[in-house]
């Protein structure tokens, strides 16, 4: 059953965006593309909220170091994105795990404070550092490429099948995470960081170090992030401060995955499918027109958000789907 | 050094009326273990319904404090009966995750009501006493911040006291150390939360009614009080009112003091670094229990 | 025979709180220790200096050569030190496999060996058949048993067991007791025993250590142990001492 959902929502990810090229509109992939940053950003956090079970609230500082640390290697080195990809993961992950490894003393609520306070001097920082560009930030010149694999190596799609291109790069980066936090969750990492989660003294007890493996998790979280960054980077052709640095990037998946199930590999992809498009179609049909600017379309997205919060909080994995659907087999034998 | 002087002077002034912004979420959370991203939202109502009694009927924020207190404790009390209560026993991201929702409910509300506009109050009785100053050994006070400060401060007295010394507080303190326990002594935890929650929104809107004194209002001012809120009331060790209060005397004399030697954007940035200073070397805060 | 645990002089205070004053004893390999004391005594105290989430004032621990007085609770246990709690504590969100396979990594890094070994020691501590249970939904026996379980994961060489009993009916007990006496001669593990029954305490324990208000009053055999007239007192008030 499962692997039948599987089946069927690989190929409609992939065919998706097709018939909509063919028809001429490109909306539609962008909404697709952001699907997939998100879901790809709430399978990042997952690691650090839902398994270690931390309180997060500023990976997006990693997601900002990824597209700066990829947009200051091709603007100053030529690096390309296929290479700065993983570099800005790099740096993210290694950044993050100086920055966390004094704050692992920190327990519950003060270590969720102390991960906004980075965030907090993160902001001013990144408005007046004159290397990486102050409040102007980076600009990413787009280099006209020969063919499509080189197009896709170094991010920078251009012409009619640009939001096509970002939109199964989104999605090739998406399905890597995905295999990546599978394989973690099945691993010794994944065993300790859901012992922590669940007990952190016992876990201490048969002789799990907490401190270092929560690290660990948030460094996974960081590089994730990070690439996110560098491939949002690309997308938007220019990196600044008050964007990359914007809350949104964490609460966003955050919302997504709490609303999929938290903890649940599939939680942050279910609700990033969910919630993404609600959004969009409410910004488009609410937010433009006579309603325009008076946040109509807001007020709706928070009014959802608030119901399902209220009647499912254990998240949308965690209705009886298979029940449903076991039923619905029977009916038809 | 009389620089100096002034902008601790300042910061103190600013501090005691952080401190009336971070008190109520010393309750719900500190005492209560809830989180609430929507605190500043509360904020940001009280602003707004002094500026509309005030552009409207021409009633001084001061004197609205009192339907301003009445009506957003009725709030605070419907969102915890119809919210927060559902949330409360799951996961704390849930608690998070409904916050933030009511986050873009209130705030998109109001940009529906009265567009994203900035707005100001004119003439209000702190304002008009503007111009008035009073000097000690070479340290200015401005008069309108002074009084607001003292305000602010005889209203936290009265909350600290009401939780200190009074049953409805003991039972409150009661609720949050034990439910159970406090059940079996005929105090009943539901009503205890949503008093809790009226409480809290109540105290932030009537600071939010007094700030209108001298900040714009507009509907997103909300978050930057909530982040400075939590790092106030973490800073002050959870539940300890008193804890707050220092904290947040600390907070606002750290911002002003960064504000003579740096740019503006980086006050609250030095707030955040002394928190993990402060953090790393007494992981409870200043006052907190562990 | 150089003892596996030597705690010397051990002092633990809480504010104004004596918790452990002065508390000296070994264990040697292979036995199993009775620690006993009416409530408050300081037992749990002592154990949470041994297994590392406290460190004494005064005193040192030794543990199998080395000093393990200031050592981390995870270092502790990959010296060879496991506990389990007075309170229980499960992983309860994970299943009772999973619980165990945690404390089997701490000895591989391999899932599927320590898959294999979480099954044996399910096995070994009759939980069989409750692998993909979720352990918040065992009963409190069955936790105490996976809590068990998990500790063995680790391959200890010592093993504290903090109330083990408590809170069991007779019968669940009686199991309990087959169960350490099974892991005793079995998988050759050194076992101390925090317990308020005596029924179950002396006939288990090959010596009997007794702690009453922090202090170690009485350190010998379970027979030598119930004649002791400092422990009688402690227990029982003055009026019975001279009996």
């Amino acid at each position: 059953m499962a692997r039948i959902a599987l089946i069927i929502g690989a190929l409609a990810a992939v065919l998706y965006p097709i018939p909509l090229q063919i028809q001429g509109t490109t909306y539609y992939q962008t909404v697709g593309f952001l699907v997939f940053v998100n879901a790809m950003l709430g399978l990042g956090w997952n690691v650090i909220g839902g398994w270690a079970g931390q309180f997060d609230f500023g990976p997006q500082v990693f997601f900002a170091v990824g597209a700066y640390t990829a947009a200051l290697l091709y603007v100053k080195l030529g690096v390309d994105a296929w290479l700065g990809l993983p570099i800005a993961a790099a740096v993210a992950a290694l950044i993050c795990a100086v920055l966390t490894y004094p704050l692992t003393r920190l327990r519950g609520h003060y270590f969720a404070i102390s991960t906004v306070a980075i965030w907090m001097i993160a902001q001013p920082i990144g408005a007046t550092w004159e290397y990486i560009g102050a409040a102007q930030g980076l600009f990413i010149p787009v280099k006209p490429r020969s063919n499509v694999v080189s197009a896709a190596l170094s991010l920078q799609f251009a012409g009619p099948t640009k939001a096509l291109g970002y939109y199964y790069a989104a999605l090739a980066l998406f399905a890597l995470t995905l295999g990546l936090m599978a394989w973690v969750e099945r691993s010794k990492l994944g065993f300790y960081f859901r012992a922590i989660r669940d007990d952190q003294e016992a876990a201490e007890g048969i002789g799990i170090d907490s401190r270092l493996y929560k690290v660990i998790a948030r460094s996974i979280t960081a590089a994730v992030f990070g690439a996110a960054g560098v491939l949002y980077a690309f997308w938007a052709l220019s990196v600044f401060p008050e964007q990359v640095l914007e809350l949104n990037w964490s609460t966003l998946p955050i919302m997504a995955t709490v609303v999929g199930g938290i903890g649940r590999l599939w939680g942050p992809v279910l609700g990033a499918v969910i919630l993404i498009p609600i959004s969009q179609i409410m910004s488009t049909t609410l937010g433009t027109g006579p309603l325009a600017g008076r946040g109509i379309d807001l007020i709706v997205y928070g009014l959802i958000i608030v119901v399902i919060a209220a009647f499912r909080p254990t998240g949308l994995l965690s209705l009886p789907w298979a029940r449903w659907f076991g039923r619905r087999r029977s009916a038809l034998a | 050094m009389t620089e100096l002087a002034q902008a601790v002077v300042n910061g103190l002034q600013m501090g005691f009326l952080y401190a009336l912004v971070a008190v109520g979420l010393t309750i719900i959370w500190g005492l209560m273990e809830m989180i609430n991203f929507a605190h500043g939202e509360f904020l940001m109502l009280g602003m707004f319904g002094a500026w509309w009694l005030h552009a409207g009927y021409r009633l001084d924020p001061l004197l609205s404090i009192v339907p301003i207190a009445l009506v957003m404790y009725a709030f605070g009390v419907l969102v915890y009966r119809q919210l927060m209560r559902r949330v409360q026993g799951g996961d704390p991201f849930t608690q998070i995750f409904a916050t933030i929702g009511l986050l873009f409910l209130l705030q998109n509300a109001v940009v529906a009501g009265f567009t994203s506009d900035y707005r100001f109050v004119n003439d209000t009785f702190l304002q008009k006493l503007g111009g008035a100053r009073l000097t000690v050994s070479g340290v200015t006070f401005a008069v309108p911040l002074l009084l607001a400060a003292g305000l602010a401060l005889v209203l936290f007295l009265a909350l600290y006291l009401l939780i200190e010394r009074t049953e409805f507080g003991l039972a409150l303190q009661a609720t949050s150390e034990d439910r159970d326990a406090a059940r079996l002594v005929g105090i009943r935890p539901q009503r205890m939360f949503a008093m809790a929650w009226g409480l809290g929104a109540a105290l932030v809107a009537i600071a939010g009614a007094i700030l209108v004194n001298f900040f714009s209002v507009y509907p997103q001012v909300g978050l930057q009080f909530t982040v400075l809120a939590y790092a106030i009331v973490a800073l002050g060790g959870f539940g300890s009112i008193l804890g707050t209060l220092l904290a947040a005397l600390l907070v606002g004399v750290i911002q002003s003091v960064t504000v003579v030697y740096l740019p503006p954007a980086f006050k609250d940035a030095f707030v955040f670094a002394s928190y993990l200073l402060i953090g790393l070397l007494r992981p409870q805060g200043l006052f907190g229990r562990f | 025979m150089t003892a596996l645990l030597s705690v010397e002089a051990s002092t633990k205070r809480f504010g104004g709180l004596l918790a452990n004053r002065d508390v000296s004893l070994t264990m040697d390999p292979g036995e199993i220790v009775g620690l006993i004391g009416p409530n408050g005594a300081g037992k749990t105290t002592l154990f949470n200096c041994i297994s590392g989430y406290m460190h004494p004032d005064t005193g040192r621990i030794v543990f199998d050569g080395r000093d393990i007085t200031h050592t981390r609770p995870e270092r502790i246990c990959h010296a060879g030190v496991a506990r389990t709690w007075q309170v229980v504590r499960a992983f309860g969100r994970m299943s009772a496999l999973e619980n165990v396979v945690c404390g089997a990594l701490q000895r591989t890094n391999r899932i599927a060996e320590a898959r294999a070994r979480a099954r044996e020691l399910l096995e070994f501590t009759e939980l069989r058949g409750k692998d993909d249970m979720p352990a918040a939904t065992l009963t409190l026996a069955d936790k105490k048993r996976l809590e068990i379980a998990r500790a063995l994961a680790t391959r200890p060489k010592l093993l504290l067991l903090d109330e083990a009993m408590s809170g069991l009916t007779p019968m669940e007990t009686a199991a309990a007791v087959r169960l350490v006496r099974r892991i005793h001669a079995e998988l050759k593990v050194t076992i101390c025993v925090v317990e308020h029954v005596m029924e179950v305490v002396m006939p288990l324990s090959h010596r009997v250590v007794v702690l009453d208000y922090g202090v170690k009053i009485a350190d010998g055999t379970p027979d030598a142990i119930v004649r002791d007239e400092q422990v009688i007192r402690a227990y029982l008030g003055e009026r019975h001492a001279a009996r």
